[in-house]
C-alpha cells in the first residue's frame, strides 16, 4: 500500500483488509492526540510484511535496534559503508537482520523527519522496522515466520505529525505505557573499571581504587569484564578471589557491589559450551549460530527457551545476588535475540524477553543496567540502559559511525536518544573519564561529556584509576548538580544537529548550546541563583515525613548539601 | 482509605474516614506555630504529611466488589505546606522574598513527588478563609499528589490537547497573546507573568495568572521568573485584601502538567487560578445546585468590570 505524502488524509488509505504472503491482515486507525495509532491484526503465517510505504523525506532521523547503534540524521545521499572486515565480527550486533542490514538502509523501531515521528509502540513478539530505498520509506513488521491460528494483534505503530523535538518525547511516553516501562526511580552514581583498565584489571587494582575512592560520593562500585574465567563460565578467575569476598570488600567501603556479565553469550572455548552444546541457538542444519565475534573468539547465543539453560540462567543470577551483588551490568544482550532454531518455537524477540524475565525474577529489585541490548524488547526489564556506543579515551570524528567505541559518537547518541531517559529507563551515557593522564580527551571534551550527562539527568558512572591526576573540580560540580534532585529537560535541534539543552530543577534552568559537536563548540549558562534553600528531612515516630526548608548562604545552598 | 469509581461520571472519589477527625478552627493553640502540635521548634518553611490524609503512598490494597463497584487504593500523598512561621501573616502580607522561597519549595515538592511512579498529578493549592473551609488561620497551603488524573484536570488536558490538534499551538499561549493585545481584563503584569480576570471567569473576581512564555510546570521557570511569580502572587492577594478592605477568602490552585507523563508538555501551559467566593463585600457566591450538579457556572459579575475594579486597586510592592 503506497501513500503520498505521509499525511493525516492519505493515511486513511491504509485502513482495511488485505491478504499478503501467507497471512490475512486487518489495519485500523485510531485517532490520538497529534496523529494516529495504527492497529494491525493478522491471521496466518507472518514473516516479513510491509504495512505501507510513503515518499522518503529529504532528511530522516534513523535508529539502530540496540544500545550501541547510531541514532543519527541522514540525507538522501547517505550510504552505510560498513567496513567489510567488520561485518562478520559484528554479526547480529549490527542488526537483528544481518542478512539485510549491510545491503539495505534500515531504521529500527522509529523514524522521524521535520514534521513527523513514526514509531512502533512495542517489540514483544515481532520486530518493527523501516526499510529505505532512494525514493520510499517502507513500514515493515518482521515476525520470523510466526503462525497465528486466530486473529492476533501485532505490534502497533503511531504517527505523530509534529516536530521531533516535541514528537519524540511524546512518542516514547506512548511506548512506555504500551510496553509497560517499570524501573527503579533512583539512578545511581558510581564507579566502573572498564574505561581505565579494560581487560587488564585485577583484585589489587580494585583494592587500590576502593581505597582511594573516599570522598567521590559513589553509591555503586562495579567491576567490569576481566573477572570471569570465560564468556559463559561466570566464575572468578585467578586474578580475583571468590565473588562473595569481592562483594564483601566493596560493601566494606559502603558501596553497592556491581558486576558485569554477558549472560546470553557463550564462547566457543567455554566449559559451558563444551558441556552443553545443545543450550545454544542453532541454524537449520543444527550448527551453532555465531552471534558475534569478540575476545578473539566466536560467541554463540544461549537458547533462553531451553528449560535446562533457563534453570542455569536463573541459578547464575540467584548465586550472584547471594554472593552480595545488587547491581548488574548485563552486556551483549542482543545475543539473546538472534535468529535461529531454539528449543521452543518462538520468535527471537519472545526468546529474548523470556531470558530477560528470568533475570529480572532472579535478582528481584536489584538494579539492572542493560547494554548491547535491543531497545524496545527490553522495556519493563531494565532500570538503566546504555543508549550509545562505548565511549573511549579519544574523540575520533573520522572513525566509523557503526557502534564502535568513540566518545564523539557516544555523546551524539546520548543527545539523540535523550528523550528515552526517565520514561523507559535511566539512560546510561556511558562512563565519565575525568583523568588528565592516559587519555587523549581534551579538557573541553571531558567537560562537554560531563555537562550533557548531568543536565540530561542521566546515570553518572566514573571510570578512572583514582591514583591518576583526576579533574576533581569537574567531578565535584557533577555531584553537586545531582544533589539538586530530579530535572526536567528539553532538547531542541535533534534534526539540525545544533543542539540546545534546557535543564530545569531546584537550582533553576540551565542552558547548554552545542553549536558544533564534532569540534566541541558549546556555550553553557547556569541560571543565576536568587534563593538558596537548605532542605532537611525529619521522619516522625508516627511515620510522617516533615520536609524543612531554610534559607542558606550562596555557598551552603542545596548545591553541596545532601538531599 | 480507598478510592471508588463512579460509573455515573467516570471519576474517582476519595473515601477517607481520617478527614472527619480534622480540627475545626482550634481556638487556643495553633498547631502550625512553634510549640504547637506539629512543631516543637522554630522553622522557616515546611511541607509535611497531613495528619488527616485522604491518600497515603503506603495506602492499603483494596479489592473491588465487582465491575460496577470498582475500588482502588488511595496511594497518593497529602501534605500541609507551611509558608512561614509568622502566624498572623498571609501571602498578601509576606515579603516577596518569602514567597519566592515558597515557589522554590513547591518546585522541590513537585520533583520529589514525581519520583513515585504511582503519582500522576501533583496539585498545589491554598484555601484561605472560613468561607472556603480553611480550618487553620496560620498561612499555609496544601498539596495533593494524586495516583490518577482528577476529572477537571482531565478536562483541561483534553481541551488544550484538542485545541493544539486543531490549531497547532498551545491554547493558553494564544489566550495570553489576546489578553496582552486587548488589555481590558489585565489587572497586573510584569516581564514574565500576566494576571487577568479571564474572559471565561466562573467566579466573580476570579483571577488567572499566566506565564507569558510556554512552560508546563513551575520547574521550567528560571530563577528570575520564580521571583516574578512570587511578585505577581503578592500583588494579586494584596489587591484582593484591599478590594473590600478585608482578608479576602479565596481558593488558589496551581495547574501544572501531569507527572510521569510527558505527553502534555507542549499543549499544557502552567497557570494559577484564584477562585474567590465573594461577589461583594458581604455577599457570597455559593457553589450551589447548578454549579455543583452541572458544572455550569453563572457568574454574576461581568469579568471586564471585575478586572477594572481590581486593576484600580493600587498596591506598592
Amino acid at each position: 500500500m503506497f501513500i503520498a505524502p505521509l499525511s493525516r488524509d492519505e493515511l486513511k488509505k491504509i485502513i482495511g483488509y488485505r491478504k499478503l504472503e501467507s497471512a490475512e491482515f486487518l489495519v485500523e486507525l485510531e485517532k490520538i492526540h497529534l496523529g494516529y495509532k495504527i492497529v494491525i491484526e493478522a491471521k496466518g503465517t507472518v514473516d516479513d510484511v510491509e504495512i505501507f510505504s510513503f515518499p522518503r523525506p529529504e532528511r530522516l532521523l534513523v535508529n539502530n535496534w540496540q544500545s550501541w547503534g547510531p541514532t543519527r540524521v541522514i540525507d538522501r545521499n547517505f550510504e552505510l559503508n560498513f567496513p567489510k572486515d567488520l561485518i562478520e565480527k559484528f554479526g547480529f550486533s549490527a542488526s537483528i537482520m544481518p542478512e539485510k542490514y549491510f545491503s539495505t538502509l534500515i531504521s529500527d523501531y522509529f523514524i522521524a523527519s521535520d514534521n513527523f515521528v513514526l514509531g512502533a509502540l512495542s517489540s514483544k513478539v515481532g520486530h518493527p522496522y523501516f526499510e529505505l530505498d532512494k525514493e520510499y520509506v517502507h513500514v515493515k513488521l518482521r515476525y520470523f515466520g510466526k503462525t497465528f491460528n486466530e486473529w492476533t494483534k501485532l505490534e502497533s505503530f503511531v504517527v505523530l505529525f509534529i516536530n521531533p523535538d516535541v514528537g519524540l518525547p511524546h512518542y516514547v511516553d506512548l511506548v512506555a505505557k504500551e510496553s509497560g516501562a517499570n524501573y527503579k526511580r533512583q539512578n545511581p552514581v558510581g564507579w566502573s573499571s572498564w574505561y581505565q583498565y579494560f581487560l587488564d584489571f585485577d583484585y589489587n587494582k580494585m583494592l587500590s581504587d576502593l581505597n582511594l575512592s573516599n570522598g567521590y560520593g559513589y553509591e555503586v562500585f562495579q567491576i567490569d569484564d576481566a573477572w570471569e574465567k570465560d564468556i559463559g563460565d561466570w566464575e572468578a578467575n585467578d586474578k580475583f578471589p571468590e565473588l562473595d569476598v569481592l562483594a564483601s570488600k566493596i560493601k566494606e567501603h559502603g558501596y553497592i557491589p556491581g558486576i558485569w556479565l554477558a549472560p546470553f553469550s557463550v564462547a566457543e572455548t567455554s566449559k559451558l559450551y563444551k558441556e552443553h552444546p545443545d543450550w545454544v541457538v542453532k541454524d537449520k542444519d543444527g550448527k551453532p549460530v555465531v552471534a558475534y565475534e569478540n575476545w578473539n573468539k566466536k560467541i554463540y547465543a544461549l537458547d533462553t527457551t531451553n528449560p535446562e539453560a533457563k534453570e542455569w540462567l536463573k541459578n547464575l543470577f540467584v548465586n550472584l545476588k547471594n554472593a552480595g551483588f545488587d547491581y548488574f551490568k548485563i552486556d551483549f544482550l542482543f545475543a539473546g535475540a538472534i535468529q535461529g532454531e531454539r528449543y521452543d518455537n518462538v520468535s527471537p524477540i519472545e526468546a529474548y524477553r523470556t531470558g530477560m524475565a528470568v533475570i529480572r525474577e532472579s535478582v528481584g529489585d536489584s538494579f539492572i543496567l542493560g547494554c548491547g541490548a535491543p531497545l524496545l524488547p527490553s522495556v519493563g526489564y531494565v532500570d538503566g540502559m546504555r543508549i550509545s556506543a562505548d565511549t573511549a579515551p579519544y574523540w575520533d570524528v573520522n572513525g566509523p559511525d557503526i557502534g564502535y567505541p568513540n566518545a564523539y559518537y557516544a555523546l551524539r547518541n546520548v543527545i539523540t536518544r535523550s528523550f528515552m531517559n526517565n520514561v523507559l529507563w535511566w539512560n546510561d551515557p556511558d562512563c565519565l573519564m575525568l583523568r588528565r593522564q592516559e587519555t587523549q580527551l581534551t579538557d573541553e571534551q571531558r567537560k562537554l561529556y560531563s555537562y550533557v550527562s548531568m543536565m540530561l539527568d542521566n546515570m553518572i558512572i566514573q571510570s578512572d584509576n583514582l591514583s591518576l591526576d583526576i579533574d576533581k573540580e569537574l567531578w565535584k560540580s557533577v555531584l553537586n548538580y545531582k544533589k539538586n534532585g530530579r530535572r526536567i529537560f528539553k532538547v531542541e535541534g535533534i534534526l539540525s544537529g545544533e543542539y540546545k539543552i534546557t535543564s530545569c530543577g531546584l537550582n533553576g534552568c540551565d542552558k547548554l548550546i552545542i553549536k558544533d559537536l564534532k569540534n566541541v563548540q558549546f556555550d553553557v549558562s547556569f541560571d543565576k541563583k536568587r534563593v538558596s534553600l537548605i532542605k532537611s528531612v525529619e521522619k516522625r515516630e508516627d511515620g510522617r515525613t516533615f520536609n524543612y526548608y531554610t534559607e542558606g548562604s550562596e555557598s551552603e545552598g542545596l548545591e553541596g548539601d545532601a538531599k | 482509605m480507598e478510592r471508588r469509581w463512579s460509573i455515573l461520571t467516570g471519576e474517582w472519589i476519595l473515601v477517607s474516614a481520617y478527614t472527619q477527625s480534622r480540627p475545626t478552627n482550634p481556638v487556643n493553640t495553633c498547631p502550625l506555630c512553634p510549640g504547637g502540635d506539629e512543631f516543637s521548634e522554630d522553622y522557616d518553611l515546611a511541607s509535611f504529611d497531613n495528619k488527616f490524609p485522604s491518600m497515603k503512598l503506603s495506602a492499603p490494597d483494596v479489592e473491588s466488589i465487582n465491575e460496577i463497584f470498582k475500588k482502588d487504593k488511595s496511594n497518593g500523598q497529602c501534605e500541609v505546606v507551611v509558608y512561614t512561621v509568622e502566624h498572623d501573616s498571609a501571602m498578601s502580607l509576606m515579603p516577596v522574598h518569602q514567597i519566592e522561597k515558597l515557589v522554590n519549595m513547591w518546585v522541590d515538592r513537585y520533583l520529589d513527588l514525581s519520583q513515585h511512579p504511582s503519582i500522576k498529578y501533583v496539585y498545589i493549592f491554598e484555601n484561605r478563609g472560613r468561607e472556603v473551609g480553611a480550618t487553620l488561620p496560620h498561612p499555609h497551603g496544601q498539596l495533593y499528589a494524586f495516583p490518577f488524573l482528577p476529572k477537571r484536570i482531565e478536562s483541561k488536558l483534553n481541551a488544550l490537547s484538542k485545541y493544539y490538534d486543531e490549531n497547532g499551538r498551545c491554547g493558553i499561549c494564544d489566550v495570553v497573546h489576546e489578553e496582552l493585545n486587548h488589555k481590558e481584563r489585565i489587572i497586573y503584569e510584569n516581564e514574565s507573568f500576566v494576571a487577568v480576570v479571564p474572559f471565561y471567569a466562573r467566579w466573580p473576581y476570579e483571577v488567572h495568572v499566566y506565564p507569558k512564555r510556554h512552560v508546563s510546570s513551575i520547574v521550567e521557570l528560571e530563577n528570575e521568573e520564580r521571583h516574578l511569580l512570587a511578585k505577581v502572587l503578592k500583588v494579586v492577594t494584596m489587591k484582593y485584601d484591599l478590594l473590600f478592605q478585608q482578608a479576602f477568602p479565596y481558593m488558589m490552585m496551581l495547574f501544572q502538567a501531569p507527572v510521569n507523563d510527558v505527553r502534555y508538555n507542549h499543549a499544557f501551559h502552567f497557570h494559577i487560578e484564584f477562585n474567590p467566593v465573594k461577589r461583594d463585600k458581604d455577599k457570597i457566591k455559593w457553589m450551589a445546585s447548578v454549579e455543583t450538579g452541572t458544572w455550569a457556572f453563572i457568574n454574576p459579575k461581568i469579568p471586564e468590570e471585575a478586572a477594572k475594579e481590581l486593576r484600580n486597586v493600587e498596591v506598592v510592592v
